[in-house]
């Protein structure tokens, strides 16, 4: 990667949503892209668990040569709240291109995708050191709702971020359980990348 | 092959197993230096890493561990037979009685964090890989080897240098004190007296630091494959001296702290007060330290009093001499036929009854809560008051039955309106208060968010200013009908003016935090109109959709605290839009003695006012006693706040003063970061104006 490609802009790239039948052509560079900025160990199978099922909601930037630049890997299911909820699970831009509104711009179709897709809310983690992160949801609307003690395998702290997109998200009951839930706390955790370098503006 | 992901994966030239002899014999300064990186990796393992990869990477440790040893004297750096040649000579023996010693403290704080509520991974990982940790040996065992190690360093004949001599010895001497104060066994009124030595030891353990020579390679990752796991070895924590060492000592000063639970008065409200206080200790203390309060707070004889601890809490604030509490309720009977009515006392006593035996659980879920870690506690806070929701509705029913019995019985003048609620919906909104208090301290709101959430506060803490108002008047009536009664019941009067004081110390706390949050609010609005606050453009998100995000832990409380979007909205913008405010804003913030200036500056008076009041009135009064250094600060950095509010008003008016014509002022607004030392209460934000 020369510095020339570094310098075309986040219009210049092509935005595709990922598809099953290109695993062999994609999947290689999204583990090699995203396990370069993790901390924890991600097996082919944790890719898979996500892009088999959700497939739908992975948007890729490729620039003109197809080469990988950047990626979004979400889900989007019922919660035990009783809302349906999107969930960002990783984000990853190459280091040359970071700062120039990729990550922000997949994460806007990723947005885009769960909403036409009746999401209630979004949610996803991330460090507390990670400024540029953290920067970029809140400037879409995301609120830090949690601060998450030791939350990674490094022992880093997370914040929750949340998003709600639709009104009556909060007051949401699981179905079938009028006593509401309160198994949140009970110290189940997703899946969760350590994310350092989704740089932007 | 993944290196990641594969356990078995080698790097060229790499072997699965490690060649280092533990039997090799050993310089005295490298018993010193392995004695300090093992103190090191325990200390990275109390801050919540794993024993695999901390203490569970020292060879040492591997051996003594591993296969299994059916007896203490197997638990050697060898297994089965070694020649005469090749036995571990004196300083390996001195530090195998270390080690042992360091594996038994492991053991016995394993059992103590996880016989209280913890969370794994998050505060602490118990994961022992399989290896017994000397579960079945007592510390009597544990005690003596570290006795015959330091009586064999003790030799005259001995070729070792006097200092790394004097060195290991210390370390020796620290173990065995450390090893006694982790027994689970300590008797619960001797618990202070067992930190002390320890605190001894260590300031030797620092001096002496550099006397030893560490030996890397007696530290391995690959001990990790045979941990009974898949995962390929993760790296070796390093924890550095200086910063383990320091966690040492906080350890050490946190559980002496705790012990000083044992001395309070059994106090309820003396608890609740040393539990919060000592969670809001700086640095905050390790998950050991919580578990070892925590145990003290559970023991059997903490909560064995001979009044339980709600009642005791349900007197103090409530029924201070009250009828409803005369133990004489308690000593009728039922009627034997059971068809006539029951005593009007009696049913006043079955009505107390059932009402604190329904609190137990919420009282118990509170405490627990306030000994987790920080960010958990505000997580579990929001949990812990829709229990006690529930519960004000119990006690609204039980209210309607002790106000028939009192109206009955002639005495409802001596009993206060609806009591039982009024006590569990005080607990609920000092829990409020609290959740959104602890919010602004781990930087869960950004700044555009303050106004609005300070906002909130007040409105809280005004409902509980007008319930503490409601009882400080009862009791001030009840005083008085003591006093003018025939002969005056003085006893009683000076016990209600007793609890009066106490009603007092809360009045002082919640007006003050209602006023200063009233200032907040009122002083982030006006930033909002200046346009000083960061404001993301959102593009997914509405001003609707994020308050029904921020209230969602209070939305379901009954009564409801939450006031709808319209009114919240409103309130936030009395001068119309942020981007084209009425021309009555410019002219209300140019004229120093507007009406929104002053509102802002008499809240803030009014603020300085309560707390030096709460400060006057003393940690008696607040029942503080048992934290009142603690309690002091936090007073301290709530009035520090006020002025330094006050200062940045005082920023703020200079500079609109000086504003160009479209109201743009020369002046940015910084706000504090959490624990940067720059605020003076955590959960107290006052930004700070400076000049552009």
């Amino acid at each position: 990667m020369g510095d020339k490609d570094a310098n075309i802009s986040a219009d210049e790239l092509q935005y595709v949503q990922y598809q099953d039948d290109k695993e062999e052509l994609y999947l290689p560079a999204i583990r090699q892209l995203i396990s370069k900025d993790l901390s924890e160990p991600y097996s082919i199978y944790v890719y898979r668990y996500f892009l088999y099922q959700w497939g739908e909601l992975c948007y890729m930037a490729l620039d003109a040569n197809n080469t990988l630049i950047g990626v979004v890997v979400c889900k989007l299911e019922p919660h035990r709240s009783g809302t349906f909820r999107g969930y960002i699970a990783m984000l990853a831009v190459q280091e040359a291109h970071r700062g120039k509104g990729i990550a922000t711009k997949l994460v806007c179709m990723a947005i885009d995708a769960m909403a036409a897709r009746d999401a209630d809310e979004i949610v996803l983690e991330t460090e507390v050191t990670n400024t540029a992160s953290l920067k970029l949801y809140e400037r879409l609307g995301f609120l830090r709702s949690k601060r998450l003690h030791r939350y990674y395998l490094n022992g880093n702290t997370a914040f929750r971020l949340v998003l709600y997109l639709k009104p009556g998200t909060a007051t949401k009951k699981p179905h079938g359980d009028l006593n509401g839930n309160v198994g949140e706390e009970q110290g189940i955790r997703e899946a969760h990348p350590t994310l350092d370098g989704t740089h932007v503006p | 092959m993944d290196p990641k992901m594969d356990g078995g994966f080698l790097q060229p030239g790499e072997t699965l197993e490690d060649n280092y002899d533990t039997l090799k014999a050993l310089l005295p300064e490298e018993v010193l230096g392995i004695m300090d990186q093992l103190l090191c990796h325990e200390m990275a393992w109390h801050t919540g890493n794993p024993l695999s990869q901390t203490l569970f990477t020292s060879v040492y440790i591997d051996k003594i561990l591993w296969p299994e040893p059916k007896t203490l004297e197997q638990a050697q750096f060898y297994r089965g037979e070694v020649s005469d040649s090749r036995r571990p000579d004196l300083l390996l023996e001195v530090l195998r009685a270390y080690c042992l010693a360091l594996i038994k403290c492991c053991d016995f704080v394993i059992a103590k964090v996880t016989s209280r509520d913890y969370f794994e991974e998050e505060d602490f990982c118990t994961h022992t890989y399989n290896r017994v940790l000397f579960v079945q040996v007592p510390i009597d065992v544990f005690l003596r080897e570290l006795d015959v190690a330091v009586e064999s360093l003790q030799d005259p004949d001995l070729s070792i240098s006097a200092d790394l001599c004097e060195a290991i010895i210390t370390r020796l001497e620290f173990r065995k004190h450390f090893l006694t104060a982790l027994d689970l066994d300590c008797p619960l009124e001797h618990l202070d007296r067992y930190w002390p030595p320890i605190s001894s030891h260590l300031s030797s353990i620092n001096s002496t630091y550099h006397l030893g020579k560490p030996v890397p390679g007696s530290f391995s990752t690959k001990i990790q494959r045979r941990l009974a796991s898949t995962v390929p070895p993760r790296p070796i924590v390093e924890l550095d001296f200086k910063d383990a060492f320091s966690k040492l000592q906080q350890l050490c000063l946190d559980c002496e702290e705790g012990t000083r639970f044992t001395h309070l008065s059994p106090d309820p409200l003396e608890y609740q007060s040393f539990l919060w206080a000592f969670a809001s200790r700086t640095p905050t203390p390790l998950p050991y330290a919580r578990s070892y309060l925590a145990n003290i707070l559970f023991h059997p004889n903490t909560l064995n009093t001979s009044t339980t601890l709600p009642l005791t809490d349900l007197q103090c604030l409530i029924f201070t001499c009250s009828p409803v509490l005369d133990p004489q309720n308690w000593a009728l009977s039922p009627p034997l036929n059971p068809l006539l009515p029951k005593p009007l006392r009696h049913q006043l006593a079955l009505i107390i009854d059932e009402f604190i035996e329904r609190t137990g659980q919420n009282y118990l879920e509170l405490w627990t809560a306030l000994g987790q870690n920080r960010s958990r506690l505000r997580r579990m806070l929001n949990h812990v008051i829709l229990g006690w929701d529930q519960l004000q509705v119990d006690a609204n029913t039980l209210d309607e039955e002790i106000m028939a019995v009192v109206k009955e019985m002639q005495v409802q003048e001596q009993v206060l309106v609806y009591p039982l609620t009024t006590w569990v919906y005080h607990k609920k909104l000092w829990m409020i208060e609290k959740i959104v208090m602890l919010g602004f301290e781990q930087d869960i709101y950004l700044p555009d968010e303050f106004a609005g959430m300070y906002g909130f506060l007040e409105r809280v803490a005004r409902r509980r200013v007008d319930l503490l108002s409601n009882i400080y008047a009862h009791y001030e009536e009840q005083e008085k009908q003591y006093l003018r009664a025939k002969p005056p019941k003085l006893e009683m009067a000076a016990e209600v003016e007793g609890a009066a004081r106490y009603i007092e110390s809360l009045l002082a706390e919640a007006t003050g935090v209602c006023e200063l949050s009233g200032a907040l609010f009122r002083f982030y609005t006006v930033l909002l109109y200046l346009r000083l606050l960061p404001t993301p453009n959102r593009p997914f998100s509405t001003p609707e959709l994020r308050y029904e995000l921020r209230m969602k832990p209070f939305l379901t409380l009954s009564p409801p605290e939450v006031p709808p979007f319209e009114e919240h909205h409103e309130q936030l913008h009395g001068f119309g839009p942020y981007d084209n405010p009425e021309p009555s804003l410019l002219l209300a913030l140019q004229n120093p003695i507007s009406e929104l200036w002053k509102g802002i500056e008499d809240g803030i008076k009014r603020a300085k006012d309560s707390f030096s009041q709460l400060k006057k009135l003393g940690p008696k009064a607040a029942k503080v006693e048992g934290v009142d250094k603690a309690w002091g600060k936090e007073v301290q950095g709530a009035l520090a706040s006020c002025i330094a509010l006050g200062v940045a008003v005082v920023g703020i008016k200079t500079a609109v003063k000086e504003c160009d014509e479209n109201g743009k002022v020369a002046v940015k607004v910084e706000i504090p970061e959490m624990g940067s030392g720059k605020r003076y209460a955590e959960g107290w934000v006052v930004g700070k104006v400076v000049k552009e």
